[in-house]
């Protein structure tokens, strides 16, 4: 045994490591560097092509609106999930995890299918939910008297955004509940125990010790949701493809348009430099906040 | 302890067997038909079969994808030198171009592919710096579709003539609850040809176009803004259905079939719509098209007819096979009018007689083909770099959505114009 | 267990009106899955059709080649879900409780392992996996998948490997087991609520993939259960009635996966579970 311990064995840490780092570089290493190397040209995605040096890159940063449009939305998204999906989908499964065994499996299996749905049959549905004719959320708001309030949420500049920001969210809501819940049954019943003995309502209970206990937790989930919402593709494409007029435009589908179907490949690939810089800069700030507040250790 | 058995059995057998053992192919094949029962793809299994029965040894391999991954998936096999040694492709400068600038396909021998009736302009399309690289398949005309008996319920007499009279329809539909007229919002495609076709009208020239795109000429000509501005005209009047933008291929189509809408403005490849069981017996006997119609005090005529031909066949440069690919292509351009006539599948680019059992729609089609004294060639936004095609799509989707105005529109695609010419 | 009471049936109550709203979507492609294709997206969210067309199940399933394809798909979903699982496990155990100088490298690394988009990996991965022949086989997707979840997979297990006390490890140490040994009968089984959350997002996800799957599959007999609804899209229009009863037949499984497995989720936490 090394002075580090059992605890720093480098086999181990190597046996442990290695495999999974072998299959990331491999899958990973060269179309990242690819994406280098073609972002510095005007390729199409075959035949010929000039290296053009930064020129995309400059255009990216000062001459394209869609994408600070795109890096917007993808904020907005954040922000709802993280302060009101998570919440929500943490009280659920709070709620879940009180009542009988056999109700909770079913529920929660019941509540998981829209997640386990692809999302081509997600973004189907709402599509047909939100048609302004035909679609049931207008029918009802007519039936209640708000007319006015039926309109194409889908194709409205103002509601669009908000629309597919639910779409994503409704889908998201099982997974979020499936994290939180598998947190929730690894808390000790010891430090709940100490917590009723010291006289704590539910409440508290929840706010001062369960939650603290479930900090690393809830940190992964906050990370999953920033990077999952940066990179939102299918729903927005099937959905609204990014409109109206790229309002509801996000990177994942916008970099897809570009390299794909406007032939500028070159252009694509800077983007999803671009993007790669900022997703993980993102992440590395929100997990230093993250790690800035203070947590008990239970 | 059940679950790794399995995990381990899994494993085995995907290790075990690198891949289907394929048989010695002949020729490999591409297509965007990956329905093989139905219309296009079955016709395309019955050319084979009988091209297989007539060359005993040829052997045939289709891999069949939709729209998207296809073009996708043709780009990657042309760049890893991997193409199909016959696929079906576009005609349009902006896919087809690359691909022969690349060096990818390979020129075909125009005597060959004689006596086969070709319509006028349909070998043309396929001709780049003077030599052929393609053949076309099917010819596609930009028409309305329309419900017969909707109309008569909705007291129109006779199929709107110019735009204006079209526009009167929409008042008369929907106060009977009809949508007046359906079209796919939400790939801007069909918008941007309505838009060639609305300048066309106005101009008389089929070339304005090409012209602004080789800069003779600009898109914020007077024509191209009033085109603009009668299709604006027309969103606003309420003629087409109120979620154009997110309305995809399928919901319109089936908004016209459940006879809820009472015209479709889409291409001449709908011919099927009269033989189409998945929709009423009601629907089919009502269903036919009429000629675009014209603009009041424009200078085009009712029979120029915006046509293209989409469905074309070319053979790969790279191909190891390339007298057995021109042979099936041969056979394929003398079996696909008839059996693609039978099966209403497509509209084809060569001649084809008219049968007696032919619905109403089906024989419109062939006569509104047989008296076209013009035909425009492949719409603008297929006639530059795929980048130009991308922005005249999000302009359109601006100008439809009404966050910018006619003027504003045309100004961009004058600018995407200028910008792929350069290129 | 939740004390009797008006309070407690308002909450039942708002609990069950929740699981109708999240079965509805199961139920509106059940119903579009056994109308004609021409009935659908018409102006009725829900409507009965007048005769069920069953056809359509069984057209998905013959045209649809759904034995096929389900037959690969549950090989390549199966490997990738195990091996992605294990690896993950792994890094994450040695990112959360080893002690080595390059752990918060490694956390950063596989953060920007999640990050990258798969539509830019398709075309240099098409050309560098051919080199070794692993384009056009099952094995050539599976590497793939494994790769493109093992960052969030490694992230859920270092969330919930944080807060094992070390004296578990340190006891077993002492009574001399090996690390596997450790692993597998001391961690492992307290990590069971991460280890069912790792498999079935794994095995969803790559369950529905498409994309890579349409990019490094050619030869039709080795592809995935996706590829099922391709098979009826036309070149405009689709027989959408077909698709949407595949569709069905495809979310059956991962659903009767997350049955079976959701009630392991309680499984394992020694302290056990959060119930009053």
């Amino acid at each position: 045994m090394s002075a580090r311990g059992p605890f720093g064995n480098r086999l181990v840490i190597a046996a442990l490591v290695v495999p999974g780092a072998a299959v990331l570089v491999f899958v990973l290493v060269v179309p990242l560097a690819f994406s280098v190397y073609y972002s510095l040209t005007d390729w199409a995605g075959f035949g010929d092509y000039q290296r053009i040096g930064i020129a995309n890159y400059r255009e990216i940063l000062t001459d394209d609106p869609v994408f600070w449009r795109s890096l917007r939305n993808a904020v907005v998204l954040i922000v709802v999930t993280i302060f009101v999906q998570n919440p929500i989908a943490f009280a659920v499964a709070a709620i879940l995890s009180h009542v009988s065994a056999r109700l909770s499996r079913v529920l929660r299996t019941i509540y998981f299918i829209p997640a386990a749905l692809s999302l081509v049959i997600v973004a189907k549905l709402w599509v047909d939910i939100f048609n302004p004719n035909f679609g049931i959320l207008n029918k009802v708001l007519i039936a209640v008297g708000l007319k006015a309030l039926a309109i194409s949420w889908l194709s409205n500049p103002h509601t669009a955004l908000g629309a597919v920001i639910w779409i994503i969210v409704w889908q998201g809501f099982g997974w979020a509940l499936l994290f939180f819940y598998a947190g929730l049954m690894t808390v000790p019943r010891d430090i709940i125990e100490a917590a009723r003995i010291d006289g704590a309502s539910v409440f508290q209970t929840y706010t001062r010790v369960i939650i603290p206990y479930l900090a690393p937790v809830i940190s992964a989930v906050i990370v999953i949701d920033v990077i999952s919402s940066m990179k939102q593709m299918e729903l927005i494409y099937l959905s609204t493809g990014g409109g109206p007029g790229q309002l509801t435009q996000f990177i994942g589908v916008y970099l897809y348009q570009k390299a794909f179907v406007a032939g500028e490949y070159g252009y694509g690939n800077a983007l999803s430099v671009v993007f790669v810089v900022v997703a993980v800069g993102l992440t590395v700030i929100v997990q230093r906040v993250l790690r800035a507040v203070p947590r008990d250790e239970g | 302890m059940k679950i790794t058995a399995f995990v381990l059995l899994a494993f085995a057998v995907l290790l075990a067997q690198p891949a289907a053992a394929q048989p010695k192919v002949a020729i490999k094949l591409g297509d965007n038909l990956p329905d093989r029962s139905n219309t296009w793809g079955a016709v395309v299994e019955q050319i084979n079969a009988e091209f297989k029965a007539a060359n005993p040894g040829a052997e045939l391999v289709t891999e069949s994808y939709p729209d998207q991954p296809y073009q996708q998936k043709i780009k990657i096999y042309a760049t890893a030198k991997q193409l199909p040694d016959v696929f079906k492709f576009w005609s349009f400068t902006s896919l087809l171009k690359p691909l022969v600038n690349g060096g990818f396909i390979e020129p075909l021998n125009p005597s060959d592919f004689d006596k086969l009736d070709y319509l006028t302009g349909a070998l043309e399309s396929n001709v780049y710096n003077g030599k052929l690289y393609g053949i076309p398949v099917s010819a596609d005309l930009w028409v309305i579709y329309y419900n017969k008996k909707l109309f008569k319920d909705a007291g129109i007499e006779a199929p709107p003539a110019t735009i204006d009279e079209l526009i009167a329809t929409a008042a008369k539909l929907k106060a009977k609850g009809i949508v007046p007229m359906v079209t796919d919002g939400k790939d801007a495609w069909p918008l941007c040809v309505t838009f060639d076709q609305l300048a066309w009208r106005i101009s008389g020239d089929a070339t304005l176009p090409r012209k602004a795109l080789a800069r003779t000429a600009r898109f914020t000509d007077p024509v191209f803004v009033q085109a603009a501005k009668e299709l604006v005209r027309m969103i606003k009047a309420g003629l087409f259905q109120d979620d154009l933008m997110v309305s995809d291929y399928g919901a319109a189509r089936n908004l016209f079939g459940q006879g809820r809408a009472a015209m479709y403005l889409m291409g001449s490849w709908e011919l099927g719509l009269g033989a189409d069981k998945t929709f009423s017996a009601e629907f089919r006997s009502n269903v036919d098209a009429f000629k675009f119609p014209l603009v009041a005090g424009g200078k085009g005529k009712v029979d120029d007819l915006f046509a293209w031909y989409g469905g074309n066949y070319v053979v790969s440069a790279s191909s190891k096979n390339k007298a057995l690919a021109v042979k099936y292509l041969q056979f394929y351009a003398r079996r696909f009018p008839a059996l693609a006539w039978e099966k209403q599948a497509a509209l084809p680019a060569q001649k084809v007689a008219a049968r007696p059992g032919d619905t109403a729609v089906a024989k419109t089609l062939l006569r509104i083909v047989a008296e076209a004294k013009a035909t425009s060639g492949t719409p603008s936004l297929d006639l530059s770099s795929p980048r130009f095609k991308d922005d005249i799509e999000n302009a359109m989707r601006e100008l439809a959505s009404g966050l910018i105005s006619a003027e504003e529109f045309t100004q961009k695609i004058d600018v995407a114009a200028d910008k792929a010419s350069r290129r | 267990m939740l004390r009797p009471g008006l309070g407690s049936r308002l909450l039942h109550a708002g609990l069950l009106l929740f699981a109708l709203s999240q079965l509805f979507p199961l139920l509106w492609v059940f119903i579009y899955s056994i109308q004609k294709s021409g009935d659908l997206f018409g102006p009725e969210l829900i409507k009965l059709p007048a005769e069920p067309q069953w056809s359509n199940y069984a057209r998905a399933w013959s045209d649809g080649r759904i034995l096929r394809y389900g037959w690969n798909s549950v090989l390549v979903v199966t490997a990738s879900t195990a091996a992605s699982t294990a690896l993950s496990f792994g890094m994450a155990y040695a990112i959360a409780r080893l002690r080595w100088r390059l752990k918060a490298f490694a956390l950063t690394a596989i953060t920007l392992g999640m990050v990258v988009p798969v539509h830019t990996t398709l075309l240099p991965n098409f050309i560098w996996f051919g080199w070794f022949g692993l384009v056009d086989t099952r094995i050539g997707l599976v590497i793939p998948y494994v790769a493109f979840t093992l960052p969030i997979n490694t992230l859920i297990y270092v969330g919930q490997l944080h807060h094992l006390p070390e004296s578990i490890e340190e006891a077993a140490l002492i009574d001399g087991a090996s690390w596997p040994r450790i692993l597998w009968s001391v961690v492992l089984p307290l990590a069971t609520p991460a280890t069912v959350t790792v498999a079935v997002l794994t095995f969803l996800t790559n369950w529905n993939e498409f994309i890579m799957a349409n990019t490094y599959l050619a030869t039709d007999d080795l592809r995935t259960l996706p590829f099922s609804i391709i098979r009826f899209q036309g070149q405009y229009a689709s027989d959408y009635a077909a698709q949407f009863a595949c569709m069905v037949i495809v979310a059956l499984p991962p659903l009767a996966l997350y049955l079976a497995c959701s009630h392991r989720i309680m499984a394992g936490a020694t302290a056990g579970a959060v119930k009053g």
